[in-house]
């Protein structure tokens, strides 16, 4: 059978070319495959969720007499059937992990100087999945059209509507009329949801995987202690396949236990969409931006060729932009040629350590502000907005100072043993 | 044949291949901007999209069940405003497809008012757009101690004896207000909004739709 097979399709060709392939083992190499398997928990749930959602919002009466958009009604229904709030929680958490694993894989690049040539290209890639899966679960979100997910979708709504000149036709292109109120959003919203955006996160999937194949992964320090120039690892094929395997089967297992213990997004309680605006929050992943428009004055407005820009374009648009631009920049300004093969430590770079320090500081801070109602509310020093400003433009730079300082005392005298 | 004529020949295969190549994408583009048309949807115009006209009536948004129109002596000063959408008086139709029709109708002590405020109001109630002119969530919530409206969505917070002055938060403008008046003992729209309902930018958008 083998030989029959192998005749006509060379798997012996494919075993030395593919399944050969030399897999370094580091903990942190597996930020990236927990992400994958994210979205194949995705993909598997969210097929499963499209058997019985409809993306409507025409009125349907429930079994109990209230009349809701049968979305809503449709994800109750979900709710109802055997294993289908765990199934629907699996698909919102592995969603979140999906993100979370995603952020910490490009931090564990960044850190390592792994963007470096030659490769560039692959990081821009997974830049781009990042911000793809960011998109996506942003599309999810509104699907079950309860009172909570339909405010919160407003606020992006009106968000993309402030972006000048392009804003107004771009909200209406990506939700298919004004939101909420047309009918035409909900079978948008899950068009890209289910079809546009997987297809091409797919797609990039791919083409990151078959470049990382091409290029090699980058090797661990100790690869270069026990054998220079040489590629260090196991082959895929079996050993890495088991190991993948086993982080698999223990990605489903956790979080099936997660989602059957926490249900996700409790749209019973939310209820449908009424005029009563619940306090909403974003999911955390978007808390940083929300914060920034949190502190931003109003009095930040201007025109410009004919159009306005706003505050809600300076901090939902432009800041978050800035950063991503800069990210996109970074491997043609850190163009150094020495260790193109190898994870640099960080210790090792002490300004490139301490500005992503900077720069997780500032995440943790602008969240921080997110909560600045609360902290009004509860009569906190935090609901200051002079407070604020300090902790999310101080904190990065205290953080960087110290982390430079630290890292300089420690690690400094090492390095100059090292040149000598 | 020498070389110079096949080298001829072959540079006029590739003429008409690139030729050929050019065509179709540069056709294929132009239909793709032309199907790309229809991305944008078109604004169609239901009954219970219509915008507020002067002379609709107002029925509590909340509560459920029939239509029931806002009487005078149901509000109290003092007490949390409540939403309202626009009645067709003739058709009985609730123009509640369009969030930009949510009214805030709220009641104070006649002397508590701004003058210019009064003066659109009846026996101290007044009305205004409920759409935050921040980014379009409804002003929902009622801060008792400064008898004021809070959106949730940002905290933006309107001091609705003043003309619905920003008093906190990022909202830009004032939500606009809806003079009123009684007929049959309930409450009318006596007029169009005195402003721009909701953000800016989208209020553009519709004017030239």
């Amino acid at each position: 059978m083998y030989k029959w097979l192998d005749e006509r399709l060379d798997l012996t060709g494919l075993y030395q070319k593919v399944l050969r392939k030399a897999f370094p083992v580091h903990h942190s190499f597996f930020l990236g495959e927990i992400t994958l398997f994210a979205f194949i928990v995705l993909v598997l749930t969210g097929i499963f969720l499209t058997l019985n959602f409809e993306p409507s919002i025409r009125e349907v009466k429930l079994p109990d007499g209230r009349t809701v958009p049968a979305a809503y009604a449709s994800v109750l229904y979900i709710d109802s059937l055997p294993f289908g709030a765990v199934i629907r929680s699996l698909h919102h958490w592995s969603a979140n992990v999906m993100i979370a694993a995603a952020f910490l894989h490009m931090l564990r690049i960044l850190l390592s100087g792994a963007y470096k040539k030659p490769r560039e290209l692959n990081y821009l890639v997974g830049l781009a999945l990042l911000g793809l899966a960011v998109v996506t679960a942003f599309t999810g979100y509104a699907l079950p059209y309860d009172n909570y997910a339909v405010t919160a979708t407003r606020i992006g709504y009106g968000i993309a509507n402030s972006i000048p000149w392009v804003g107004t036709t771009l909200a209406q292109v990506m939700f298919g009329g004004e939101f909420p109120g047309s009918e035409k959003s909900i079978p948008r919203l899950y068009s890209l949801h289910v079809l546009w955006l997987p297809l091409l996160l797919m797609a990039l999937i791919g083409a990151h995987m078959a470049i990382m194949m091409k290029q090699k992964h980058t090797q661990p320090r100790y690869a270069e202690r026990v054998a220079p120039g040489r590629i260090l690892g196991v082959p895929m094929y079996p050993q890495q396949l088991v190991m993948m395997g086993i982080l698999f089967a223990l990605y489903v297992g956790i979080m099936t236990m997660i989602a059957g213990a926490f249900l996700a997004h409790p749209i019973e309680a939310f209820g449908p969409p009424t005029p009563n605006t619940p306090a909403v929050k974003p999911e955390w992943y978007f808390l940083w931006i929300y914060g920034i428009l949190q502190i931003i004055p109003s009095s930040w407005e201007f025109r410009l060729f004919g159009d306005t820009i706003g505050p809600e374009f300076i901090g939902g648009v432009l800041i978050p932009g800035i950063l991503g631009l800069v990210g996109l920049l970074l491997p043609f300004v850190d163009t150094r040629k020495d260790k193109m093969r190898y994870m640099e430590l960080p210790s090792e770079h002490p300004v490139r350590t301490s500005v992503i320090l900077a720069l997780l500081v500032f995440f943790l801070m602008t969240t921080l502000a997110g909560y600045k109602i609360d902290f009004q509310q509860q009569g906190s020093i935090l609901g200051n907005n002079a407070v604020l400003w300090t902790l999310v433009l101080g904190g990065p730079l205290l953080t960087y100072i110290v982390s430079y300082t630290l890292l300089r005392i420690f690690y400094g005298k090492k390095e100059e043993e090292a040149l000598q | 044949m020498d070389e110079r004529e096949i080298r001829l020949q072959r540079s006029r295969r590739r003429l008409f291949l690139k030729a050929a190549i050019g065509t179709g994408i540069g056709l294929s583009l132009v239909s793709a901007f032309y199907v790309g048309a229809s991305l944008r949807p078109k604004a169609e115009v239901t009954p219970e999209k219509e915008p507020l006209k002067p002379g609709d009536i107002l029925v509590y948004a909340q509560g459920g069940g029939e239509p029931k129109p806002i009487r005078p002596e149901e509000l109290k000063p003092g007490d949390p405003f409540v939403l309202a959408y626009p009645m067709d008086p003739k058709t009985k139709v609730v123009k509640s497809g369009e969030a930009k029709n949510t009214v805030l109708v709220v009641r104070y002590n006649p002397e508590e008012l701004a003058p210019e405020v009064a003066q659109n109001g009846v026996e101290g109630i007044v009305a205004y757009s409920a759409v935050c002119t921040h980014l379009g969530c409804i002003v929902s919530q009622w801060v008792a101690d400064k008898k004021a409206a809070l959106c949730p969505c940002h905290g933006g917070i309107y001091d609705l004896a003043r003309g619905a002055r920003v008093i906190a938060g990022p909202p830009p403008r004032p939500v606009p207000q809806l003079p009123l008046k009684v007929e049959g003992g309930v409450l009318v729209a006596a007029g169009e909004f005195l402003g721009e309902v909701g953000v800016k930018a989208e209020a553009a958008f519709y004017r030239h739709v």
